[in-house]
């Protein structure tokens, strides 16, 4: 160990001498002569979002031939793998795509670049606080950074077949009176007739949902007393799981068998009328579009209320790596590549939500064709989610709160018993973070 | 293997004269060097970093500092009850994998030998799993697997042995399972074709003889085809069990150790330790460990066979 981080601090080292010799000459002019090429690790996978990728991308190289981007495919599947292989051996790529909750563990590491005053004010005055928020995080040794730009935001809605809710006689709420968890589950009883479950729960992976949907109730799952976080699972952690529990056990409007599908899995079934409605990230309208059987009619229906409508929310976001031997030169490139008319372009792409304020206001963002008005006005209720800041949340979510809730959701364990679980267990995992 | 060797080179080079030895070791270490290079910079060099890194507190991180805790790792390891459960999911899948892998293999083995029509492309048939890497064959099982387009599912549905679609690799109770069969199916061929090549040293002669005296099939299986496959039994099956507890690839495309860490193989844990959590020391004293359990059954297991044998 010792001797690779000696080997890795030598490259830097010398990495940043030649660095700094080529920027003496002659300042930014000197680098005219030298072209330098930086490598882009990009994790879009929709289609359209990645020709919006490369098409930014080849746009920026033709503008400036002295900074040429590489533009190189990366999967959500494995890149936080990839990238602590590629961070230790000492040449990772120098534009990094990630989430934030990723972003926390790498920063605490000192695997990124801090980006604070590296912003261009234009771009920074562009993106709410909020959103900077989800970026912003401990660099492990006491202080604090910006560790990415916060580029695209997800809000979890609710997909429905518009002729079962024409059936039922429900009618489709505005953003500005959305339903109440509560008229969602009588709404839910009125969908459920026959083979028809009114709601589907895909909860293969059910942390980040369940935790993002707590905030409807105040539930933050972790309290932070200084640097130390511990798990807290009361009253309000145990609303919303309680609800979806009793959706599936006790008013039986929710399908067991959609339990264990991902996102997308339920698809089918919906559109065959064994769903009515599917509670889901706003990305998934892009399938719906693209895979519906013709005269399928849906609609999007904007977020759920508890005591409040806020959800948790974490970011997609370009971040430069603390090695990247062209630090400035990144810093530019994600300047361009994120300003409000291309997060426009990247948003459609991605059918997610832009964290640019003027990206938001694009026409085609607030047309109500494909939902895209709810969508976009459900970003209002996106707040930096509480787990973001927790040292060792990968490591509780894989191995206590994703087996303690899955079990609790199959109706295996009771709430008490994965309460008690996700809190026993978990401080037990944190306490190695708090070290 | 090397025990024999070892046995049979003993004496041999000890009745030879003292000097001619040590000039003939030179000369044998000089011939031996561009070939111990490699193995020493690739092989044992990684491995005693591995060592030594068990007793470090090494971590993953531009500004962590690594020290020296000697054991403290290794206690850590043993009242940690994830890796417990890892480890017996472990044992669970290496032993139900090699022994249900040797039976059905044995069987396959045993048909392959006989004088079937068509024998020659049936045995390249059997051999087509390993032709395959491992990814692919998960990526395939997957798919076999899926809960609404697999064909599994919907076999199964067709002939009526199922009413509703199961989601094998997600459900807790059969996910182990469900990966175990995968394990088995992958492993197959060259356990089949190891025994095959055994069956086919099996001296005829014996059994006409046996023919000839009036045994049973059965009987000649038990009391001729039996003890004269054992060394080749011993061998494969050890190979088998240290390939399984080792596995990695398959069980990651299949399930990445889900659900709720139910196919968490040991080699799996120490990867997530690694790669996802960020503690290398810990992960490499995991590995130590999985060695030390790995060289002591096998030890147990081949010195038994071979007194047996001898």
């Amino acid at each position: 160990m010792r001797t690779r981080t000696a080997l890795v601090a030598a490259a830097t080292a010398i990495a940043a001498l030649t660095a700094g010799c080529s920027s003496g000459d002659g300042g930014d002019g000197g680098k005219a002569g030298e072209p330098v090429s930086l490598k882009f690790l990009s994790l879009a996978w929709q289609k359209e979002s990645v020709a919006a990728n490369k098409e930014i991308v080849d746009e920026w190289n033709k503008a400036n031939p002295d900074i040429k981007v590489e533009y190189v495919q990366g999967s959500w599947d494995n890149v936080n793998d990839q990238l602590v292989t590629s961070f230790e051996a000492g040449d990772p790529p120098d534009v990094i795509h990630d989430d934030s909750p990723a972003l926390a563990g790498f920063a605490s590491r000192g695997y990124l670049l801090d980006l604070s005053g590296k912003v261009p004010a234009d771009l920074k005055s562009d993106i709410p606080q909020a959103a900077w928020d989800t970026v912003t995080f401990g660099d492990g040794k006491g202080g604090q950074g910006v560790y990415g730009v916060p580029f695209l935001q997800e809000s979890q809605v609710i997909i429905a077949n518009k002729k079962l809710l024409d059936k039922a006689g429900v009618s489709v709420p505005t953003p500005e009176d959305p339903w109440t968890w509560d008229e969602f589950e009588e709404i839910s009883k009125k969908l459920t007739k026959g083979d028809t479950f009114g709601v589907a729960w895909p909860l293969k992976s059910p942390v980040n949902k369940a935790l993002n949907l707590a905030l409807n109730f105040g539930g933050t799952f972790f309290q932070t007393d200084g640097a130390k976080a511990t798990v807290k699972v009361g009253p309000e952690e145990r609303e919303v799981l309680q609800r979806i529990h009793d959706q599936l056990y006790k008013d039986k409007t929710a399908d067991p068998s959609a339990l264990g599908m991902g996102t997308a899995d339920p698809l089918p079934g919906f559109y065959a009328g064994k769903y009515a409605m599917l509670p889901a990230s706003v990305y998934l309208r892009q399938q719906v579009v693209e895979q519906a059987p013709s005269g399928f009619e849906w609609v999007t229906i904007p977020p759920l209320k508890g005591t409040s409508a806020d959800q948790g929310a974490a970011s997609q976001t370009l971040s430069v790596a603390a090695d990247s031997k062209y630090p400035d030169q990144a810093t530019k490139f994600i300047s361009f590549f994120l300003n409000s008319t291309n997060q426009a372009k990247l948003a459609k792409g991605d059918w997610l939500l832009p964290t640019s304020v003027k990206a938001a206001s694009d026409p085609s963002m607030t047309t109500e064709e494909n939902g895209w008005n709810v969508a976009t006005a459900s970003a209002k209720n996106l707040v930096v989610a509480p787990y973001l800041k927790v040292n060792g949340f990968d490591e509780w979510k894989s191995k206590v709160a994703t087996p303690a809730l899955q079990q609790y959701f199959a109706n295996k364990i009771t709430l008490d018993e994965a309460a008690k679980t996700l809190v026993d267990e978990g401080n037990k995992v944190l306490e190695r973070y708090n070290k | 293997m090397t025990l024999t060797a070892e046995r049979t080179r003993g004496p041999a080079a000890g009745r030879r004269g003292r000097p001619g030895r040590s000039r003939q070791g030179r000369e044998t270490l000089l011939l031996m060097l561009p070939a111990l290079i490699p193995v020493l910079i690739f092989s044992v060099g990684p491995l005693l970093y591995g060592i030594y890194l068990a007793f470090t507190d090494a971590r993953s991180g531009r500004n962590s500092v690594t020290s020296f805790v000697g054991l403290s790792n290794f206690g850590d390891l043993l009242t940690d009850g994830d890796f417990w459960a890892s480890f017996r999911i472990g044992l669970i899948w290496a032993v139900s994998v090699t022994v249900l892998q040797f039976v059905a293999a044995l069987g396959l083995a045993l048909l392959l030998n006989e004088n079937l029509r068509f024998r020659a492309f049936t045995r390249v048939l059997a051999m087509v799993p390993w032709a395959m890497p491992p990814v692919v064959i998960g990526l395939m099982w997957r798919l076999v697997y899926h809960p609404n387009a697999g064909i599994l599912n919907s076999t199964l549905q067709g002939v009526g042995l199922l009413d509703h679609n199961v989601d094998w690799l997600n459900d807790f109770s059969i996910a182990l399972p469900a990966v175990i069969v995968v394990g088995i199916w992958t492993g197959m061929p060259q356990t089949t074709v190891v025994l095959l090549a055994g069956l086919q040293g099996v001296p005829r002669e014996l059994h006409e003889a046996g023919h000839v005296d009036g045994a049973t099939t059965w009987r000649r299986f038990w009391s001729i085809t039996l003890p004269q496959l054992r060394p080749v039994i011993v061998t494969i099956t050890s190979l088998d069990f240290v390939w399984n507890i080792n596995q990695f690839g398959l069980v990651y495309v299949l399930t990445q150790g889900g659900p709720g860490g139910q196919t968490r193989l040991p080699m799996l844990f120490a990867y997530e330790e690694a790669f996802r959590y960020g503690f290398f020391g810990y992960a490499a004293t995991l590995g130590v460990a999985i060695v030390i359990v790995v060289l002591a059954v096998l030890g147990i297991y081949i010195g038994r066979q071979m007194r047996e044998v001898s």
